[in-house]
């Protein structure tokens, strides 16, 4: 089982890799759409990567209360704990 | 006060007409065609072509029924490029019908269109029976389109998401490029001309325009995408090729006769 500083460093890669994010503008308070400007279309693949990373069935559910990275990060670990 | 031409009281009529016609035909298909398709239990892929058979050959009726009755007059340039297996067809969207258009004249297209549609007891049937697409959740219109894409369907959507608001800005939302990267063979716009205007965004049908209107639609050259997929991640991809179609349409539509 992965820790939540594990969960956020993947977090982190997968937000430069997929947007170009800078990894250093990305911390556990960070808003996701108003930060980061990443909408729902962009969490298509997003969560797509979380899928892959947790090898679990995730779906868009899961991630509709989502507004932070820091909510992210424990949606992540709670869906891979289970 | 504008003049009235191309005898108004006539379109007037006509145009009502039309809508009756369309309601009608909406709300029998939701009473009879999908309880039915339902009932005998036919495969859902069979159904849907079925469904869209009808739909399609219904619009094109509707098309000629208008345009004989003389409340508009159209032209469709390159319409036989339509409907290739994979293709994502994409249009502007100044007036109501242009769905119409699209679907009428695209053998057995698939359409992304708005969620409420499936509620409303006039467009029901017709969206269910033809198996079309919601627009929201957005994560599943984005599945659902790209699924139809990779099965072979052709698909329209509407990248302004809703009708053009006369005056504004054109802005596409990523919905189609995003859909466009992820899974179409074939990328083609088609741009829309309605002059003068009609049915356009927050107008009643009743308030025609001074003159018969006439549709345009023109069926562009397919539009090289995969350049962008090569170079990007699939949401950057997107974006880019969003700018690129949003620029595409300003600049035909600023060049439109």
């Amino acid at each position: 089982m992965k820790s939540q500083e594990e969960i956020l460093a993947h977090v982190r890669e997968v937000l430069l890799e997929l947007f170009e994010i800078d990894p250093a503008r990305v911390q556990r308070e960070t808003h996701l759409y108003q930060d980061l400007e990443i909408d729902s279309i962009d969490a298509v693949d997003l969560i797509d990567r979380i899928r892959r990373y947790t090898g679990k069935k995730v779906s868009g559910e899961d991630f509709r209360s989502v507004r932070t990275v820091g909510e992210l990060v424990t949606v992540i670990e709670r869906l891979g704990a289970q | 006060m504008q003049a009235r031409h191309d005898f108004f009281i006539w379109r007037w009529f006509g145009t009502g007409l039309s809508f009756a016609l369309f309601g009608l035909f909406g709300i029998v298909l939701g009473a009879i065609a999908w309880p039915l398709s339902r009932l005998f239990l036919i495969p859902v892929a069979l159904r849907r072509r079925l469904g869209r058979r009808l739909v399609q050959a219904s619009f094109r009726s509707f098309i000629g029924i208008m345009r004989s009755l003389g409340v508009l007059s159209y032209e469709f340039i390159g319409r036989e490029r339509l409907g290739r297996p994979g293709q994502l067809i994409i249009a502007n969207h100044p007036s109501l019908i242009d769905v119409v258009f699209l679907v009428g004249f695209t053998p057995a297209a698939g359409c992304v269109v708005k969620a409420a549609l499936w509620r409303n007891p006039f467009t029901a049937g017709i969206v269910r029976s033809a198996g079309y697409i919601r627009n929201w959740p957005t994560d599943e219109m984005i599945e659902g389109a790209s699924e139809a894409l990779r099965a072979g369907q052709a698909v329209v959507m509407f990248p302004e998401g809703t009708r053009t608001t006369p005056g504004a800005e054109l802005q596409f939302h990523r919905g189609a490029a995003s859909v466009a990267v992820r899974a179409a063979t074939v990328l083609t716009p088609v741009l829309i001309t309605v002059n003068p205007t009609t049915l356009t965004k927050g107008l009643p049908w009743y308030r025609i325009p001074p003159r018969r209107p006439h549709f345009r639609l023109e069926v562009g050259a397919d539009i090289e995408f995969q350049g962008f997929c090569a170079e990007h991640s699939l949401p950057m991809a997107g974006r880019a090729l969003n700018a690129a179609l949003l620029e595409h349409y300003r600049r035909e539509l600023a060049r439109a006769p």
